[in-house]
């Protein structure tokens, strides 16, 4: 049995598996219920002036028969009394010591706001902060939320105000609607931070009712954009995470978010850099208890790999993410088409011959079979056939053999700069 | 012309200059691909070739590097 225990800049929970700050984490009721089925770790429903939601609030996309392939809400911070959340958060952390719980906060970007919310806070014995400035909807409207998040100098200036008066480790979340996210990711360091979290929610309308004309979500006929998660939203969150692992001026621990469902995901989000991962649409889909299945997969990989602390993988993937100009120019795959196991269906010619670099031939051959074959001398390894393919195993991705040495774009660049400039040592 | 025989017919087009001892001596980028220019050590005889094939101007580049390796 590995060794599940993380230390998120000094925030302990026996699992990385935490339920994000967001309707799960909605009461002492569900935390509790949590726990008791294995989550390390709750990020506490944001809390602040308590607001008022509307109905109706979530929607989501099935895609092909996946049902919740991307969710999005239109519900805000918590609607609930401080006071009341303050209670059940001390008679949680009682009934649970050793389990991590985190209070999400946001309130006008004032000083004395922070001060005050993260003195009480911290007085009923939570474990850390996480400050909001990500919820892109409702709150942003009002100077909260992703519209302090996006501008570096406010997640610097608040994060600031919080390390003046906290006693507790503070976690900055920070909102993907942005374009480069380690601008907002150094800022929080700056302003002190121990540890950034992402993703937020994404900006998003679902859809568009083609019978009403009405908004996905609709509200008494008027919609509003919302914030867009699930499994769709990981290969973002995924990159955010690993470029705010990989920046030189950033450096604290990271919490990973964004369509965390199983514990492939978070080993995923880990091996980019993250020290856990929060979860919350996986839950709302399927309950608390896909934990268990989380647990058991991470346990089972790790002693599979002869791992024996889930902390000893922790950024192990990022010397293999670098830039698109330090890749090898020189590195060549090709398809190869296994006639055994195709069913002939001709989707990877199709793909191949409309959208890609037509080298898929169909062939017949002596009994008048049709198979299909890859001419590798055209075929650039673009991978779309086997992306596409119905069966597991038709289409191989072969390495060819190295004909020339390794060359990335900025060593290319470089010695074309250099003989175009001194006209290389020739007329030496 | 498939990519691939282009890329033949300029690789062995490149290979026809470096074989007879010329060496790259500049290349010049532009929307049609790179120009190369070729000079032979003896005599400063230039020749130029207008590489467009991607493949092709990989090639060119690791002979440049290999080339500027080779110089140091």
């Amino acid at each position: 049995m590995a060794d599940l225990r993380i230390n998120l800049a000094g925030i302990k929970s026996p699992n990385p598996f935490w339920l994000a700050s967001a309707p799960p984490t909605n009461s002492g009721y569900q935390v509790q219920r949590a726990f008791e089925a294995g989550w390390g770790g709750a990020v506490w429903k944001t809390l602040g002036d308590p607001i008022l939601n509307v109905t109706s609030r979530f929607a989501a996309i099935s895609f092909n028969g996946q049902r919740v392939a991307g969710f999005n809400n239109i519900e805000l911070i918590t609607d609930r009394p401080l006071d009341v959340n303050l209670k059940e958060i001390y008679e949680t952390k009682k009934k649970y010591p050793n389990h991590a719980i985190v209070a999400s906060l946001m309130v006008e970007p004032k000083q004395e706001k922070w001060h005050e919310i993260v003195k009480r806070v911290e007085d009923v014995g939570v474990d850390g902060l996480e400050l909001n400035f990500g919820c892109p909807h409702g709150m942003a409207e009002r100077g909260m939320g992703s519209a302090s998040g996006q501008v570096p100098e406010l997640v610097e200036k608040q994060t600031y105000w919080v390390k003046e008066a906290a006693k507790t480790p503070v976690i900055v979340k920070l909102t993907p609607n942005i374009t480069d996210i380690t601008a907002t990711a150094e800022a929080a360091a700056k302003g002190g931070a121990d540890a950034i979290s992402m993703i937020n929610t994404i900006n998003s309308l679902m859809g568009v009712d083609l019978d009403t004309w009405n908004t996905i979500p609709h509200v008494a006929g008027k919609g509003a954009h919302g914030g867009y998660c699930g499994p769709a939203v990981k290969p973002i969150a995924l990159n955010m995470v690993a470029e705010c692992a990989r920046h030189p001026n950033v450096n604290i621990p990271i919490s990973g978010i964004g369509g965390v469902s199983n514990w492939q995901d978070a080993v995923e989000f880990m091996l980019m850099g993250a020290t856990g991962v929060q979860v919350c649409t996986a839950a709302m889909h399927h309950g608390f208890r896909i934990v268990e299945d989380m647990i058991e997969g991470l346990n089972n990989y790790l002693d599979s790999k002869g791992i024996s602390a889930v902390t000893d993988i922790i950024g192990k993937s990022l010397p293999k993410y670098s830039d698109w100009g330090d890749l090898d120019l020189n590195y060549n795959i090709v398809a190869r088409i296994n006639t055994d196991v195709c069913i002939n269906c001709n989707k990877c010619h199709i793909a191949c011959e409309d959208t890609s670099h037509q080298c898929i031939e169909m062939l017949t051959d002596i009994s008048g079979k049709s198979y299909l074959k890859v001419r590798e001398e055209d075929c650039v390894g673009c991978n779309l056939c086997s992306i596409v393919c119905p069966v597991d195993g038709a289409i191989d991705m072969i390495e060819t053999p190295r004909e020339l040495p390794p060359m990335t774009w900025n060593e290319r660049q470089s010695v074309i700069n250099a003989a175009t400039q001194c006209k290389a040592d020739i007329t030496k | 012309m498939s990519e691939y025989q282009q890329f033949l017919s300029e690789r062995d087009k490149i290979d026809f200059y470096i074989q007879k001892g010329y060496r790259i001596h500049q290349v010049k980028e532009h929307l049609n691909g790179a120009t190369v220019e070729f000079i032979h050590p003896k005599g400063n005889v230039s020749e130029t070739l207008l590489i467009g094939n991607a493949n092709a101007r990989k090639y060119f580049s690791s002979l440049l590097m290999k080339q500027k390796q080779a110089g140091k």
